[in-house]
């Protein structure tokens, strides 16, 4: 099928010959974290050579984890570098690219189309992408946190999946109680100070209805705040999650879910496979996706996750670059992506693609909480907003700080932070 | 010095071997387990059912000789550069008549008192606008200035152990003074040679956040941004990690042996001892 | 070329050689070092943040002034003197008994000398890792072994005291090889008859130890001091794999790199950066009052 497609593309590129050019060939670079699959990433811009042959696209592969990836990011575009034409951005990023400069605006080459070329994306993603009435990069793969939980256990005990924390709570004690088993979690989620905590804070928190940030300023609600950490303390007071919360980070949570530890797991979109194909799980076949609970009188929501392409500020071939990321935004490139690589797509209709139905069919269950996602603070000063809000949270499931405390330093560093 | 009795001695060997050798050990262990392995509840030491799995996959998810290779290519350079830049400095300091002595020295060790993270971006943007990015010169030089502090100090001590009239001596047969320093001074310094090579080399091996930023293409990275490469987003192989710093290890563990057995054996046959 | 000539050349007046001689070493310095330092001298008067889309703009002593009014900042200095004042000593003591160890006359030498060398060749970056995994509540090995002599697990990473007591552990254990090497080098050059005379006098073991050993590696230990004084004010891979609770045990060099380099505020980074310049030059000082130079 991709051999038949990439010889139709061939085929139309040969016969489209009137407006090649006799020039060199544009060189563009993308660049692209370990995590993020370059091998597809790899075949795709085959594709797109194959379809442009004026251009070549070079894949420069960077660090797996976030963090790294964007420090490289911040030297090479603090130096104006303009080597890099096109890059894959986290979710969280596109706000403090635009502040500083680092992205260039899509609004002026989609001009007219802009309304409907954006439409098909998600808007959850569109608000996260367009900063200050401009399209800053487009959105390539989505992610939010689901509840996975034990299909097994809660119908072994006849329970529902909770639609509240406190339902959540409840239903985990009484399955604990009849396990006997010591080693069995209640519930496992982000305690340590990675990014996960952020989501961790924020998920009780958005339940309420509570913001961070509201036109350039603090938005702080201090009650809502602590009822959400409260929660999370309740959790581990009760013994529905293990006492050393605090250094649980984001591939902890799967692991154990995926070892047979855990009842109810908050994680992002990349544990169903592993719970699922990993040769070591222990819950194959057991595990149901949900919606995230709510805190009392809320409603559901999700963290938001995936990463973005935006074209480089810097880039020397701006008008190449941004074909490539529109091409690269495109539904089909969606559903290859979602079908080689599991990778939620951010196009509401390619859910429905029979292809992606069949290959992924969990997907199905998992677009409405995609669709529900909420994104973290946008705001150029993203980084110190997330470090204010992860250390703190950890410092209180540590124990180390009363949630009172973690709230002034909070609220003490995002405004530092906010300054002028 | 007099030995002190057998058991004492066997009991300190004994000591200095598990503190030594401890994580070493574990990180060996470790990379011939399997990933599950390391989350069982009680903890396992050794390997219940030992993999090579771990040294596959490290070879495949990454040019693990790649690394290496540059890593020592760097680590060589910046040594043999800082070397032979501190040799000159130190005996100009150690033995010549230098007006403001102590300014120099303070100058040469204030270099070691700005963390290396504040002038990564202006160092950047320096091998940026010299087109040395993604080269061994991007690294070499900065490494070489890192290392020229403690490379500087150590030979002034040894330098200024070694007694005038050695190098006296060389003079009246014939030597300048940069001969005398090369020929006599420099191997009579042997151990402080050598221990200066080995912590320069060991600086420029260990240094991550420069490399990460310098030297991004996969083509000239060193070892550890390599290693740090296996590391996903929200996961930590330990497995295949220690399979890598296994690898890893062994060439640096090879140069330090060589060069220590430089400064202990003693090359100094009269000159000083006794 | 005339003999006059060629003599001048290489056989020139002390302090024209001596210059000669430190040129190379001055270049390189200025070459690489001196713009960024300039920069960062001139960054720290200003505030610079760039990422925010922010003009530049001269502010004077403000960010020293806001430096000094931080909590974080106070936070990250009494972590660093923590760290510097149990691993300096800490780290001199370990590194004196290996190297004395390693000095001895044994017959299996070759694993001595391994085992002083393994914490060296064991890359920075992953030390810290490796530590965290060991103190790792659940899965580390540090509460294994306190399991099975009966003392009470811990977590330890939940504890700011904990977690520096744990972190000084790891840095002394990665800084004693290069201590004992540098230590190792000085206990070279004691001749052996200087303890041969010793031992005919009658001096007990101790005697010598302290009479001939000790004074003789005044030098090496002031080298070795000095620089690994430096270090510990610049601790930052160990302490950053080995977080606390929080940001409670963060050092002061991983403030001003989540300062410089995760935020780009570069102005209050680069303050930052000064004073810890001007603390790691308040303490080497003392050292180097120590460290002669010049022929004798």
């Amino acid at each position: 099928m991709r051999r038949l497609a990439r010889a139709l593309a061939i085929a139309m590129a040969l016969g489209s010959t009137g407006t090649a050019q006799a020039a060199e060939p544009v060189q563009l670079h993308a660049y692209v974290g370990g995590q993020q699959r370059p091998d597809i990433m790899r075949e795709l811009f085959a594709e797109y050579m194959a379809a442009h042959p004026g251009v070549k696209v070079t894949l420069e592969v960077g660090a797996a984890s976030s963090d790294l990836h964007q420090k490289y990011l911040n030297m090479v575009l603090t130096a104006k570098d303009p080597t890099l034409d096109v890059f894959l951005i986290d979710i969280v990023r596109p706000a403090q690219f635009a502040a500083a400069g680092w992205a260039e605006p899509l609004d002026r080459y989609l001009g007219a189309e802009r309304e409907s070329f954006m439409s098909r994306f998600l808007p959850g993603y569109v608000a996260a992408d367009t900063i200050g009435g401009h399209v800053i990069a487009l959105p390539a793969l989505a992610d939010a946190l689901f509840l996975y939980y034990r299909k097994d256990l809660l119908d072994r005990y006849g329970a529902p999946v909770p639609a509240t924390w406190e339902e959540l709570a409840r239903t985990a004690r009484r399955i604990q109680a009849g396990e006997h088993d010591p080693q069995l979690q209640g519930v496992s989620f982000q305690g340590k100070a990675v990014e996960g905590a952020v989501c961790t804070f924020l998920l009780p928190y958005w339940s309420l209805g509570g913001e961070i940030i509201r036109d350039g300023r603090l938005s702080f609600d201090r009650a809502k705040a602590e009822a959400g950490l409260g929660m999370w303390l309740g959790l581990v007071r009760d013994g529905v999650a293990k006492a050393n919360i605090s250094e649980v980070a984001t591939d902890d949570t799967r692991k154990e879910f995926q070892a047979g530890k855990v009842i109810f797991a908050v994680a992002w979109g990349y544990a169903w496979n592993h719970f699922q194909q990993d040769a070591d799980s222990q819950v194959a076949g057991k595990v149901g996706v949900a919606r995230l609970p709510a805190m009392p009188g809320g409603e559901s929501v999700s963290c938001m996750g995936g990463w973005n392409w935006a074209v480089s500020a810097f880039s020397r071939h701006k008008p190449e670059a941004v074909e490539l990321v529109r091409w690269m935004a495109r539904p089909e490139v969606s559903r290859e992506l979602a079908v080689r690589g599991s990778f939620h797509p951010a196009q509401a209709a390619v859910y429905e693609d029979p292809q992606v139905r069949q290959a992924v069919p969990w997907f199905h269950d998992a677009l409405p909480v995609v669709a529900s996602a909420r994104a973290r603070p946008v705001t150029a000063v993203y980084k110190q907003v997330s470090d204010a809000i992860r250390i703190n949270t950890n410092t209180v499931l540590a124990g180390v700080k009363t949630p009172s405390e973690a709230l002034d330093e909070i609220e003490q560093r995002i405004a530092r932070a906010l300054r002028r | 010095m007099k030995a002190p009795g057998t058991a004492l001695r066997w009991l300190a060997a004994a000591i200095v071997l598990a503190n030594g050798c401890f994580p070493a050990l574990w990180i060996l262990a470790t990379s011939f387990k399997s990933e599950v392995e390391l989350t069982a509840r009680p903890i396992t030491y050794w390997p219940r059912d030992p993999v090579i799995a771990n040294y596959v996959a490290a070879f495949r998810d990454q040019p693990l000789p790649t690394y290496l290779l540059n890593s020592a290519a760097v680590a060589l350079l910046s040594m043999a550069l800082s070397l032979t830049i501190a040799s000159l400095a130190a005996y100009a300091i150690a033995r010549l008549e230098l007006p403001r002595r102590r300014l120099v020295l303070t100058g040469i060790v204030a270099v070691s008192m700005f963390p290396l993270v504040t002038l990564m971006v202006p160092l950047f943007d320096i091998m940026r606008g010299l087109g040395l990015l993604n080269t061994y010169w991007a690294l070499v030089f900065p490494y070489a200035v890192l290392s020229l502090p403690v490379c500087t100090l150590v030979l002034v001590s040894f330098f200024q152990e070694i007694p005038r009239d050695l190098e006296n001596a060389a003079m009246i047969d014939g030597c300048t003074r940069v001969g005398a320093l090369f020929r006599v001074v420099v191997p009579l310094a042997a151990p402080g040679v050598f221990t200066a090579g080995t912590l320069a080399f060991v600086n420029s091996w260990d240094e991550f956040l420069l490399a990460l930023s310098m030297n991004s293409a996969v083509a000239y990275r060193t070892l550890p941004v390599g290693i740090q490469m296996y590391q996903g987003e929200f996961s930590f192989p330990w497995p295949t990690i220690s399979a890598a710093l296994v690898i890893g290890m062994v060439p640096v563990v090879i140069v330090i042996l060589l060069f220590q057995e430089r400064v202990v054996s003693g090359l100094t046959a009269g000159g000083l001892k006794g | 070329m005339s003999r006059r000539l060629r003599d001048r050349i290489l056989d020139p007046p002390e302090h024209v050689l001596a210059w000669a001689l430190l040129a190379p070493a001055l270049l390189l310095v200025l070459a690489v070092v001196a713009w960024p330092v300039a920069r960062l001298f001139a960054n720290s008067v200003m505030d610079v943040r760039l990422s925010q889309g922010l003009p530049v703009r001269f502010v004077g002593l403000d960010n020293y002034a806001a430096v000094l009014a931080d909590p974080l900042f106070w936070r990250s200095v009494r972590n660093t003197m923590v760290i510097v004042i149990a691993t300096v000593p800490g780290a001199l003591v370990v590194g004196l008994a290996l190297a004395l160890l390693a000095n001895l006359p044994f017959r299996t030498r070759g694993p001595i000398r391994l085992a002083l060398l393994l914490p060296w060749a064991t890359p920075l970056a992953f030390t810290g890792l490796i530590f965290a995994w060991f103190f790792h509540s659940e899965y580390g090995l540090v509460n294994d072994l306190l399991a099975r002599v009966g003392a009470g697990p811990r977590i330890w990473f939940n504890s700011p005291g904990l977690t520096l007591a744990a972190i000084c552990m790891a840095t002394i254990w990665k800084t004693s090889s290069f201590m004992a090497l540098i230590l190792l080098a000085g206990l070279q050059t004691i001749p052996a008859s200087l303890y041969e005379a010793a031992e005919v006098d009658g001096a007990s073991r101790w005697t010598q130890f302290r009479e001939i050993t000790l004074p003789m590696l005044v030098p090496s230990m002031l080298v070795a001091l000095i620089f690994r004084t430096l270090t510990a004010i610049q601790s930052f891979d160990i302490p950053v794999s080995m977080p606390g609770p929080g940001e409670e045990t963060a050092t002061l060099a991983m403030y001003i790199q989540q300062q410089a380099v995760d935020y780009l505020d570069l102005g209050y980074g680069s303050a930052l950066a000064v004073f810890m310049f001007a603390l790691s030059m308040a303490i080497t000082s003392v050292y180097l009052r120590y460290v002669r130079g010049g022929g004798r």
